[in-house]
């Protein structure tokens, strides 16, 4: 098998190996080669293939003929022969074997085959010959195999021969022949050595050897002859496409068939396609609607409708209850005394239940806190005299106070985890109400309630403190510490809201023990007030940076106001003195110089305070020292507070007496200077005193030394200082114009950070020292100076000196537009074009404003939308001179707008 | 004959253009079919529209806009009230009066979108609400202290004053509604009848807008340039100008406390500034004795005048009017050049000082508030004689005024939409600069985040069998990696683009001869 596929793989020696073994067999009889030599004359007529293909197909040939059983043998050989005559005439030396057309007349196949078969005693010498003939031809083979190449070229010699001579091969064959020799088989054919010809496939038994055992029975010649005319009319049929193949035809043709169907809809669906509305049902009735018209139609249907029906449409049923209705009617008759009592209990009962009901209506819409606590009280106590009478209760009651802790302990409900207590906590204890800390604080009682048992259990030592440790535990520090803070806050304020009372008579009541009582008290109350202080300053710090504590006391707000009043005197003259500020600011004062400060002042405030008595300059006093502090703590903020407020807020609070003090002291002791202050303030707020009233009096007229801003609001002549403002105004607006869109520009366009670096890094040596900045560093400021530098010049006030227009980006109004184009626009000039139209009733006439805003279907309720229906469409006509039948469509936009306005 | 009609079809065919509101897409380049339809049948629904409306313009609107014409050496500014007045019907005869009223000191005016209704708030603490049609006085009151302002709000049934302290809120029947104190002491007020928002600038110089819908504060600036008593709406697009002492004008929106816009227009105070009703033009007047008009578009002044003006103000159809002393100056431009030059004047009794003038809708009259009471003179061609229900009418009856009220509620516009171009809303938003991408350890920083995010949230209890440790495990597993993912795939993401890229360098970057070694991609 393996030999005989190599040889296959050899090319175009194996049909000529294929033809030796045949001469071969010609040997023993010319059964064979007469039956092939039929066959190959009638197919010769091959197209020319390719030598891959060729060996290819010779190679399945070959297996096939190898695995066949011997029946289709015959088979087999046409197929061989099919596929070597595919080889051309002159390549396959076959063509030597049968000989011209004269010849043809000649080989009658049906007399070779009476000779060849004629008698039995033949076979078995045949067998011999034959058998040395196979092992002849398969050392033959594989000496051919062997000089595969000289072969070749003798092919190429013949084939020149042919061309030159134009006679046949056969007539050069001659030489050919004699250089076969004869070699015997090394191994004694049997049926485990077979022979070479059993193996190939000319060697195979063929129809005829079948036939000659049943030779001379019944029905043998007919049978023959038949297999001789199946012989001779046999063509190659066509093996059957496999199926897949065969489907995919079937489906293709399929395709094509209902492709042409359906392009017929092509137009149709198009037109529906780029239809701006289609329009379903217009015309179509909805018939009945209402249900006893349905119902009337109803038509019992099955077995049990009809059964119904014929029960109830019974017309003995119809008579007898016409008949004896009214007797079936008298049968339930009760009396009226019955009735009436019947009625009236009924009505009883039911306006008790009326009245039960209204009542735990009204009862379970209660809020009140007291109802429900006295509510559960009661039930309480109601449950622990339950428990006092009834063990079974009391077991009850445990088991549920168990499982209640038990909760508690695993889903700590009450320890400030709740999305409302998170949220009071985040927000601060201390900015809520009494009633929210309250329930706070009873939630966090539950919980150690509920919790308490355990630590019973655990060391036996529950009390209230300990519960009280554990709520601080469960807040964060920073709450403790607020909490702590609040609490010693409202301790200390309550010293000072205490107003001992002076006892009439005994030994306190002493004039020098009074007094000494009140200096005391005093004291402490200086304490206090110290002691606040620090606390809203802690407060401060724990917290972030607010200064809504100082709101909170009522002292605070009134230097909050005092500042506001300042602020709109004050507010024209900053104008100048704005920058002056900041540069003051930005030299000299950090922070904790400040607070340095402050506190100075506060202690030197409080100095006064004891020395002085108590009068209306103490309290302008003091009122001026706390407002002092609250410009200062805003100063602070503004300080830390970084961004464009600055400048803005700077200039509300920068008053009077900061220009004065800075004049006046220039880096003094704190504390004197803190004396100083005050004085310009008192005046100052006098000053605005008067001027409150003056308002009230007087609208708005100028108190001396300030000015209103802007035109003045009455009708009468203008004030002398007035009229300087105003003729001196245009000095330097342009200038402080500048200069404002040079702040502006900054602020919205930061000039880059001047390269630094950090001291001594890169700088070993003395070289890299003079070297300076890096390269690179320096490119990177360039870089960011000219990105800048473009930037601005890309603004829209670029060009305009006396205008500035804000480039700030508003996030809110970024959601107005489109972050991308919406899908099917590729450009945005054109999505852009396309929406400029305002589509509202507004903008339109009338006529235009349904067309504009038509929805894609228009369809009433209740329209059963039918399947598409074909009907004829042109190509090219437009979609709204269509009508559609079931699915019709408007003749007409415009006119469709008017005719659905008619209908409504 | 011929040539009318193609002059009527070049008239149609400007309006056509107005309505048409710009310029038609250009399909032509346009490669997808479909939206091509679509855009052509939206063209075609816009020109049928705009061809209607035109169509309306031309034969349907009643009347046309007059003015005066001189004739020969006469100036149109000569021509007297006295003079206009007897050649009028005797309806608008009626609008030529002079109300005294000495007492309660200078009077500022407000008149309702549709020009019917007039609020009248003197100094001394007098509140009155007239009906203009009628001339009847329908309510007023004395509120016993200073009335800087008054304005109305939506319609004429609400009334908003700036009192001595605060503004209040007062209804038609002069009962006071609201005291609106986070305001403080305002001296000027504006209505942005669109947003309903209730604008004020107050002594301090902050400026407040209170949604009056639902009384929420919507924001509250500090202009930082001190008080100013010039304030004045963009009825284009509801910006808020204000006029400060520097000459600057500052122009505002609700959404941001920066001002979008400041402008230096005088080198002195400005004491009044007006808006044209097309948004596009603005006035301002200077204490230094200049009047200018700016191209807000191109923020240039377009023109200068002289003379002063304590008050300003445009009128429907453009005409713009100066008040100062007790002389009022109507200016003009009648060529469409945007060129204003005088037209009218009127001078009122000597003594009184004109504190507003007020163009009223709808109207050829002009409203001057005064320090001896308020007057009515008559400025033909000032009003839009062609008023169009939608957006105001003068007689409206009381449903329609309920129908209004609620289709505007609804049509209410939020805040934001307030912007210096209102046009802009809709498009696309112009690309950002372009955001510095996170690096490498950011993300890792962000992805971290994520997971711990991830860690801590709690698993849902589930039923028996699946809250087993090794469930719970494998589900917190899972959220875990959910939340890593898009991390992960934005990386493998990353990594396939420069991959790409890298791969496109190597073919590019090789040297020509070696190029055609490159291994070709099948096609």
């Amino acid at each position: 098998m393996a030999e005989k596929k190599r040889k296959e793989r050899a090319g175009g020696g194996e049909s000529r190996t294929n033809k030796k073994f045949k001469k071969h067999s010609n040997s023993k009889g010319l059964t064979k080669k007469s039956k092939d030599k039929s066959n190959m004359r009638r197919k010769r007529t091959g197209p020319r293939l390719p030598s891959a293909l060729r060996t290819e197909l010779d190679r399945l040939n070959a297996r096939i003929s190898a695995n066949s059983d011997d029946e289709i043998n015959s088979d087999v050989e046409k197929d061989v022969y099919e596929y070597e005559e595919e080889v051309p005439q002159e390549e396959s030396r076959k063509n030597r074997r049968f000989d011209p057309v004269e010849n043809y007349e000649y080989e009658l196949p049906e007399d070779f085959e009476d000779e060849n078969v004629s008698s039995d005693d033949d076979d078995d010498d045949n067998d011999d010959d034959f058998d040395v003939g196979g092992n002849e031809g398969n050392l033959i083979e594989d000496l051919d195999d062997s000089d595969g190449v000289e072969e070749e070229d003798d092919g190429r010699h013949l084939r020149m021969l042919q061309g030159i001579t134009g006679m046949s091969n056969d007539a050069f064959e001659g030489k050919k022949k004699k250089n076969n020799v004869v070699i015997s088989e090394a191994h004694p054919e049997s049926e485990y050595n077979p022979t070479r010809d059993v193996l190939e496939g000319d060697g195979h038994i063929t129809v005829q050897d079948l036939l000659e055992p049943i030779q001379g029975k019944p029905g043998y010649s007919k049978l023959r002859k038949r297999v001789q005319y199946m012989d001779r009319k046999s063509t190659s049929i066509q093996a059957p496409l496999p199926k897949a193949d065969r489907e995919k035809l079937e489906r293709m043709a399929v395709y094509e068939h209902s492709k042409k169907d359906i392009t017929k809809w092509e137009h149709l669906v198009k037109r529906n396609r780029e239809a701006p509305t289609i329009f379903f049902g217009e015309d179509v009735d909805l018939g009945f609607s209402t249900v006893g018209a349905i119902a009337s139609e109803f038509e019992p249907r099955t077995e049990f409708e009809k059964k119904i029906a014929s029960l109830v449409y019974d017309d003995k049923v119809i008579e007898a209850h016409k008949a004896d209705g009214s007797k079936l009617l008298e049968l339930n008759k009760i009396s009226a005394e019955d009735y009436m009592k019947h009625r009236n209990h009924i009505a009883k009962m039911r306006s008790l239940l009326f009245h039960h009901e209204m009542k735990r209506k009204r009862v379970k819409k209660i809020k009140s806190k007291t109802y429900h606590r006295l509510k559960n009280k009661d039930k309480l106590k109601a449950a622990s005299a339950e428990m006092l009478m009834d063990p079974e209760a009391a077991k009850e009651q445990a088991r549920k106070q168990e499982f209640k802790r038990a909760e508690e302990r695993m889903t700590l409900k009450h320890k400030n985890k709740s999305k409302w207590a998170r949220r009071i906590l985040e927000r601060g204890l201390n900015a809520q109400d009494e009633g929210t800390r309250a329930a706070m604080a009873e939630q966090l009682h539950h919980h150690a309630l509920l919790t308490r048992k355990i630590n019973t259990v655990k060391d036996s030592s529950s009390s209230s403190s300990d519960s009280s440790s554990d709520e601080d535990d469960e807040g964060s520090d920073q709450d403790r510490a607020s909490e702590l803070l609040e609490k010693a806050k409202e301790k200390t304020l309550k010293v000072l809201e205490d107003d001992e009372e002076v006892p009439n008579s005994g030994v306190l009541s002493l004039p020098f023990m009074v007094r000494g009582m009140k200096k005391r008290k005093e004291e402490a109350i200086e304490e206090a007030k110290l002691a606040l202080q620090e606390y809203e300053q802690l407060e401060g710090t724990v917290g972030a940076v607010n200064l809504k504590p100082a709101t909170a006391s009522g002292r605070r707000v009134f230097g909050m106001a005092n500042n506001e009043a300042s602020e709109s005197n004050n507010k024209i003259k900053t104008d100048n003195k704005k920058m002056k500020m900041d540069n003051y600011y930005g030299n000299s004062d950090s922070e904790d110089d400040l607070e340095a400060k402050e506190n100075l002042n506060i202690t030197g405030g409080r100095k006064n305070d004891v020395e002085k008595d108590a009068g209306p300059n103490c309290v302008h006093k003091e009122a001026a020292d706390v407002r002092q502090d609250s410009v200062f703590k805003n100063f602070d903020d503004i300080v830390r507070d970084p961004g464009p407020k600055t400048t803005y807020e700077v200039a509300i609070f920068t008053s009077d007496s900061w220009r004065k003090m800075k004049s006046e002291n220039g880096v003094d002791a704190n504390v004197k200077k803190s004396q100083e202050i005050k004085e310009p303030i008192v005046q100052n707020q006098d000053l605005k005193e008067g001027e409150e009233e003056s308002d009230s009096d007087s609208e708005e007229q100028m108190v001396d030394g300030i000015l209103s801003t802007g035109p003045k609001d009455s009708y009468e002549l203008p004030s002398q200082s007035e009229l300087i403002r105003h003729a001196f105004a245009g000095d330097d607006v342009e200038e402080e114009f500048e200069k404002d869109k040079q702040e502006i520009l900054n602020d919205e366009n930061p000039e880059p950070d001047k390269p630094v670096l950090l001291p001594g890094w890169g700088q070993w040596t003395h070289i890299q020292h003079k070297k300076g900045l890096p390269s690179w560093m320096l490119k990177e400021h360039d870089d960011a100076k000219r990105k800048r530098e473009e930037t601005l010049k890309k603004r829209k006030d670029a060009h305009l000196k006396h205008v500035i227009i804000s480039e700030k980006l508003d996030k809110k109004a970024e959601k107005l537009q489109t972050k991308t184009l919406p899908y099917p626009f590729t450009s945005k000039e054109l999505f852009e074009q396309s929406v400029r139209m305002p589509i509202g009733s507004e903008f339109n006439p009338e006529t235009a404003i349904r067309a504009l805003n038509r929805p894609d279907v228009v369809k009433k309720p209740g329209v059963i939308i039918k399947p598409i229906k074909f009907e004829e469409v042109h190509q090219h006509e437009k979609p709204e001179d269509h009508k559609r039948s079931g699915q019709k469509r408007k003749p007409n936009r415009s006119k469709g707008a008017v005719g659905k306005m008619k209908k409504q | 004959m011929g040539a009318k009609e193609e002059n009527g079809d070049g008239e149609m065919d400007q309006t056509v253009k107005k309505y048409l509101r710009g310029e038609a897409a250009n399909l032509e380049g346009l490669q997808d079919k479909k939206l091509k339809g679509q855009l052509a049948i939206r063209e075609e629904l816009y020109g049928k529209s705009a061809k209607a409306a035109a169509k309306i313009e031309k034969w349907l609107l009643p009347s046309e806009g007059g003015y005066l014409e001189a004739e020969g050496i006469e100036k149109t500014w000569r021509i007297k009230q006295e003079s206009i007045a007897r050649e009028v019907d005797i309806l608008s005869l009626r609008n030529q009066y002079d109300i005294i009223l000495p007492e309660l000191g200078p009077y500022t005016l407000d008149f309702t979108p549709n020009g019917r209704y007039m609020a009248a708030a003197g100094r001394k603490g007098h509140l009155a609400v007239v009906d203009m049609k009628t001339l009847s006085l329908i309510k007023e009151i004395q509120v016993r202290e200073t009335v800087r302002d008054v304005v109305y709000l939506h319609n004429e049934l609400f009334f908003a004053a700036a009192q001595k302290k605060y503004p209040y809120i007062y209804n038609r029947d002069g009962t006071e509604l609201h005291c609106l104190k986070e305001h403080g002491a305002v001296s000027r007020l504006q209505f942005l009848k669109n947003h309903f928002l209730l604008a004020s600038i107050n002594k301090l110089g902050q400026l407040h807008y209170q949604d009056v819908t639902m009384g929420e504060m919507v924001g509250n600036y500090r202009t930082g340039s001190g008080r100013t008593d010039a304030m004045q709406v963009n009825p284009f697009n509801g910006v808020v100008a204000l006029g400060h002492s520097s000459g600057t004008v500052t122009m505002w929106k609700p959404t941001s406390a920066a001002p979008l816009v400041k402008m230096l227009c005088h080198p002195g105070p400005v004491s009044s500034l007006a808006f044209h009703p097309n948004g596009h033009l603005m006035a301002t007047s200077g204490k230094e004795k200049k009047i200018k008009i700016w191209d807000l578009r191109k923020f240039e002044v377009i023109q200068t005048l002289s003379g002063h003006a304590k008050t300003l103000n445009f009128s429907q159809k453009g005409l713009l009017a100066a008040g100062t002393g007790s002389f009022v100056q109507i200016l003009g431009d009648f060529s469409g050049s945007q060129n204003y030059s005088r037209y009218m004047s009127h001078s009122i009794s000597k003594g009184y000082q004109v504190g507003k003038v007020l163009f009223r809708p709808y109207e050829d009259v002009l409203g001057i508030g005064h320090s001896m009471g308020w007057s009515s003179i008559l400025i033909p061609g000032s009003g839009e004689p062609n008023f169009d229900s939608w957006v105001a009418n003068p007689f409206e009856t009381s449903k329609q005024r309920r129908e209004k009220e609620v289709h505007s509620l609804l049509d209410k516009l939020p805040p934001e939409t307030i912007m210096l171009d209102p046009t802009k809303v809709g498009t696309v938003r112009p690309a950002r600069k372009k955001e510095k991408k996170p690096t490498k350890e950011e993300r890792e920083a962000e992805m971290e985040a994520a997971v711990e995010a991830a860690k801590d949230t709690d698993i849902k209890k589930k039923t028996k069998g699946r809250n087993k440790p090794s469930k719970r495990a494998q589900r917190r597993k899972e959220i875990i990696d959910r939340a890593k993912r898009p991390f992960l795939e934005h990386r493998v993401e990353e990594q396939e683009t420069f991959r790409k890229k890298h791969k496109t360098n190597m073919e590019t970057e090789m040297p020509k001869s070696l190029q055609r070694f490159v291994r070709q991609k099948a096609t």
